[in-house]
């Protein structure tokens, strides 16, 4: 594990800047992130198991015009650093606690970034307007440094998260019930998304549609 | 002017670089705009190209991806000398479409299609192939949507609602909330069967219990409250319990 830390913490800071601030070619989705975290610690299936209830939370919110949303990339790589080379699926609910905590975290401190972006704009607002392609630049690379630096931060926080939730420190009985309410409000938030999602008309249909064939599926398979 | 739309596609990629709530987008557009002003009379070096690049910067907001086809007709409008009241009106014009398009075709779209179609992946192989499989489709129409947008802006200028209103388009609009619905309806039972493989008939019992009691909250109780919050109070309460229960 301390071995991997640092191309954790480089994977953490790809993710966090693909949230928003760098190209949005989703590797932010906690599929992907969680996969390749537990990848690199040396269990994917845990972290893709992680990433996987991840994404099912994630898809009870889409990003949507300027709405603040929850980093669950970077909750996932924390969630997949918590339960990697734990001993049994019975770690998925504590980290999932880790990996919701720290995805929240992440929220918050894109609003901060948001906020120092703004106050770095005003400061140099004068040069901008008159069209200095130099400042417009700085500024632009100036929130790709903040953003890299808060997407650092939050994944070593979560480290340091998961290396204190993988100490005793939970009961077997607390572990089990984590796991089936971890998993039971995945399937919920995912549900609740789909609905949203399809509205009341055409795709609730299509949306039923797909429950019923994915439904086929497992009773053929 | 192919390396200039080059540079400008790849800037494009960071047109949320410095996002805030006071311009938005306006200094990501303004970037990614100037290596198509660069030839402007007078170079860089003229008022014509830092005029431009002032006005770019202003206040825009609209969908990360659709904001390419406004930095193209931006471009266009500055080289055709479209007199600044006119540039400025056409970014104001473009904000909204480009912002609501993009939300169909893209967040409400692609996003949930292609996560979909991952899962389902994921299931039937392994998680890392659902990754693989959700990047590869999302980023199809992704890089597509930035590149044609960039190039059909430029094309066609102040003219750029001919190219909003392209069939390709209107057929995406019409394709993608079906297709993101039954891809999500098709991955969620075979999700939901795979992560409960391991648990005893009472632990999935739990999980339908929590489930339901999840959706409740969201649909009827506290529409406002969101998965993340419902699935952070539930583990408290599930880690208190279970330590007591101990």
């Amino acid at each position: 594990m301390s071995a991997s830390i640092p191309l954790v913490l480089a994977w953490g800071t790809l993710v966090g800047l693909d949230l928003v601030t760098v190209s949005q070619t989703m590797i932010a989705r906690p599929l992907v992130a969680g996969s390749v975290a537990g990848v690199i610690l040396g269990d994917p299936l845990s972290g893709g198991i992680v990433g996987t209830v991840l994404e099912l939370f994630a898809l009870d919110m889409l990003p949507v015009g300027a709405s603040e949303y929850p980093d669950y990339g970077l909750g996932a790589v924390a969630g997949a650093a918590t339960v990697a080379g734990a001993p049994d699926v019975l770690g998925i609910g504590i980290a999932i606690l880790v990996a919701l905590s720290i995805a929240a975290l992440g929220g918050v401190s894109m609003q901060v970034v948001r906020r120092l972006n703004a106050a770095d704009v005003r400061t140099h607002e004068t040069a901008i307007d008159r069209g200095d392609p130099r400042t417009v630049a700085a500024v632009q690379y100036r929130g790709v440094a903040r953003d890299a630096a808060r997407a650092c931060l939050v994944t070593a926080i979560g480290l340091l998260v998961a290396a204190v939730a993988r100490l005793p420190l939970f009961t077997l009985g607390s572990a089990v019930l984590m796991t089936v309410v971890a998993v039971g409000a995945s399937l919920a938030a995912a549900l609740s998304g789909g609905l949203r999602l399809s509205g009341g008309g055409l795709e609730l249909r299509w949306f039923v549609v797909g429950l019923l064939a994915g439904t086929a599926w497992i009773a053929l398979a | 002017m192919k390396t200039g739309m080059l540079r400008s596609f790849l800037r494009t990629l960071l047109v949320q670089a410095s996002w805030n709530h006071d311009r938005m987008l306006g200094l990501g557009t303004a970037h990614a705009l100037e290596p198509l002003l660069r030839d402007l009379p007078g170079g860089q070096d003229g008022d014509r190209y830092r005029d431009a690049v002032g006005r770019g910067s202003q206040f825009f907001n609209a969908h990360p991806y659709m904001a390419s086809f406004a930095i193209g007709a931006l471009a266009r409008a500055e080289h055709e000398s479209a007199p600044p009241e006119h540039v400025d009106r056409l970014r104001r014009a473009l904000a909204g479409p480009l912002g609501s398009l993009g939300d169909k075709l893209v967040w409400a779209g692609t996003l949930p299609a292609a996560a979909g179609v991952g899962l389902f992946v994921a299931v039937l192989a392994t998680p890392l192939a659902g990754a693989v499989t959700f990047l590869v489709l999302y980023n199809l129409v992704h890089l597509t949507l930035r590149a044609w947008g960039l190039s059909a802006g430029w094309r066609y200028g102040i003219g750029i609602a001919k190219a909003l209103a392209a069939p390709v388009l209107r057929r995406g609009l019409r394709v993608a909330g079906p297709a993101a619905a039954t891809a999500l309806g098709l991955a969620l039972p075979p999700v939901a069967v795979w992560l409960i493989g391991d648990l005893a008939t009472n632990a999935r019992i739990g999980v339908a219990l929590v489930a339901i009691l999840g959706i409740v909250t969201a649909r009827w109780i506290a529409p406002a409250f969101g998965g993340l919050r419902f699935g952070l109070a539930a583990l408290a309460v599930a880690f208190l319990v279970g330590a007591l229960w101990q």
